[in-house]
């Protein structure tokens, strides 16, 4: 008997516990985006008959294929809580519609979520710098993807219910939080000493701001990560690395030049000056350029942390990909990166 | 016999322009665009490999004798063998005393333990290049 494929056994899963009484589903516009990184992301449209006849909707479903590069850090039931939570506020954010922690049935945990209309077009490539610089003069989109980040900001976590995520203690305990979890994947991935990495872990605990309050972050807020839609932020996604923690952990990302890869523009769609008045408008927060300069050191910390743990991936045998077998050599590239931020 | 670096830089050839090109699959596409990645970095690894290991090895010598004639500096050294992994102890070492230390010792070895980085981080930047992370 052939092996079912992935398809048939999301049709069959959903008929038995997302929409029951579902007959005759087809899938249509089926495509697997995201393979090897991360959780293998499937988007697709499913068409069934139901006893009051023809239904039409838009899914994505992440699966967690185990070798993701940020190992157990990234969980797809933390994900599918974050987007129940979500639901209840003002952030553009898709509706979660189930999480099947059952690995026998698509060979890892599952989630599914809304299709939202538009598209989270690469900025690395040649037609996605292309399309956000033309979205840039336009207007439109610069100033969408400000509001969807004070969004975030702005609302009220506690209320719907996002502690779970963890809340640090008043001071410097966000950040130091930070260095631990990137510490321990670093832990589990790395294969030789670096020394460098030593010196710049140490100085960011010697260093460590204090939070002026505490907000929801996202942890990789940037183009790519944004589903656009009519020049306007229709959801923020890539739900993985958010935290409670300092807004200018997500402000210092949009500010830093490894999001942009010489575009002119933040993230390859915002100008400086308008992004930090329109947050500071929207958050009634004062952006805080000293702490923005340390997270962005932390951020080169933590890219270290994700090539140590993607190229630890491939040496431990658990995945043939040698995408991942590259990044090895994008350590010392990143590492150089960080000296220099420190002045060294 | 071809000599290796020519013959790699073929190989890297015909991958990149030859075989790539012709994969229409994204996934074996890719891979075979990354095993030409890689192997560019294996040729230039393999051409300056004991050039790059001895000058870390004499680095590392060096960084530990300054770092032991300073004030104090022994116990910021400690008892291993110059190597990446003692200097990543020594490190920790040095920020853990800071307050013992004081101020002036502790800038002034950690001068001299961040130019050392950078002059190790260099060797390995041969290897790498500089433009991409």
């Amino acid at each position: 008997m052939a092996e079912r494929t992935t398809q048939e056994k999301l049709a069959e899963y959903l008929a038995a516990k997302v929409i029951p009484g579902a007959r005759d589903i087809k899938f249509s516009n089926w495509v697997q985006t995201a393979v090897g990184w991360s959780h293998e992301t499937f988007v697709f449209d499913a068409d069934w008959v139901a006893d009051d006849g023809p239904h039409r909707r838009g899914f994505v479903a992440r699966r967690d294929p185990g070798t993701g590069l940020l190992r157990e850090l990234s969980s797809l039931e933390e994900q599918y809580k974050v987007l129940k939570a979500l639901e209840k506020t003002d952030a553009p954010t898709p509706k979660g519609y189930w999480y099947e922690p059952d690995i026998s049935i698509l060979g890892g945990p599952f989630l599914g979520m809304e299709k939202i209309p538009g598209e989270a077009v690469n900025p690395w490539s040649k037609v996605g710098k292309q399309f956000y610089a033309e979205a840039a003069k336009r207007g439109k989109l610069p100033k969408s993807f400000v509001e969807a980040l004070a969004a975030l900001h702005n609302l009220d976590w506690r209320a719907a219910g996002l502690d779970f995520l963890g809340v640090p203690g008043p001071g410097k305990d966000f950040a130091l939080r930070e260095i631990a979890k990137w510490e321990g994947l670093i832990a589990q991935s790395i294969r030789k000493p670096e020394p460098v990495l030593t010196e710049v872990i140490m100085w960011l605990k010697a260093n460590a701001p204090s939070v002026q309050r505490l907000a929801f972050v996202h942890g990789a807020y940037r183009t790519g990560n944004l589903m656009v839609h009519e020049d306007q932020i229709s959801a923020v996604i890539d739900w993985e690395l958010q935290v409670i923690g300092d807004p200018m952990y997500d402000v210092a990302y949009v500010l830093s030049d490894l999001n942009r890869e010489g575009s002119p523009l933040l993230s390859c769609v915002v100008e400086r000056e308008f992004f930090i008045d329109y947050y500071q408008k929207l958050t009634g927060l004062t952006i805080d350029f000293e702490a923005c300069r340390y997270y962005q050191v932390l951020y080169m910390m933590r890219t270290a942390a994700f090539w140590l743990s993607a190229s630890g991936l491939f040496a431990e045998g658990r995945s043939k990909d040698l995408r991942l077998a590259r990044t090895t050599y994008s350590v010392p590239v990143v590492l150089d990166m960080a000296a220099r931020a420190l002045g060294f | 016999m071809i000599p290796s670096k020519q013959l790699l830089s073929e190989v890297i050839a015909s991958l990149r322009n030859v075989i790539a090109p012709a994969v229409k699959d994204p996934y074996p596409k890719s891979q075979a665009y990354m095993a030409a990645v890689i192997l560019e970095f294996l040729a230039r690894q393999l051409e300056e490999r004991t050039d790059i290991e001895s000058a870390k090895e004499a680095e590392l010598a060096s960084l530990f004798g300054e770092v032991a004639r300073l004030a104090g500096g022994d116990k910021i050294k400690g008892g291993d063998v110059p190597s990446e992994a003692a200097l990543c102890g020594l490190i920790e070492r040095l920020y853990n005393e800071r307050e013992r230390l004081g101020e002036d010792a502790f800038k002034t070895a950690n001068g001299l333990v961040r130019a050392s980085l950078r002059r190790l981080l260099d060797q390995e930047l041969k290897i790498t290049g500089k433009s991409e992370a």
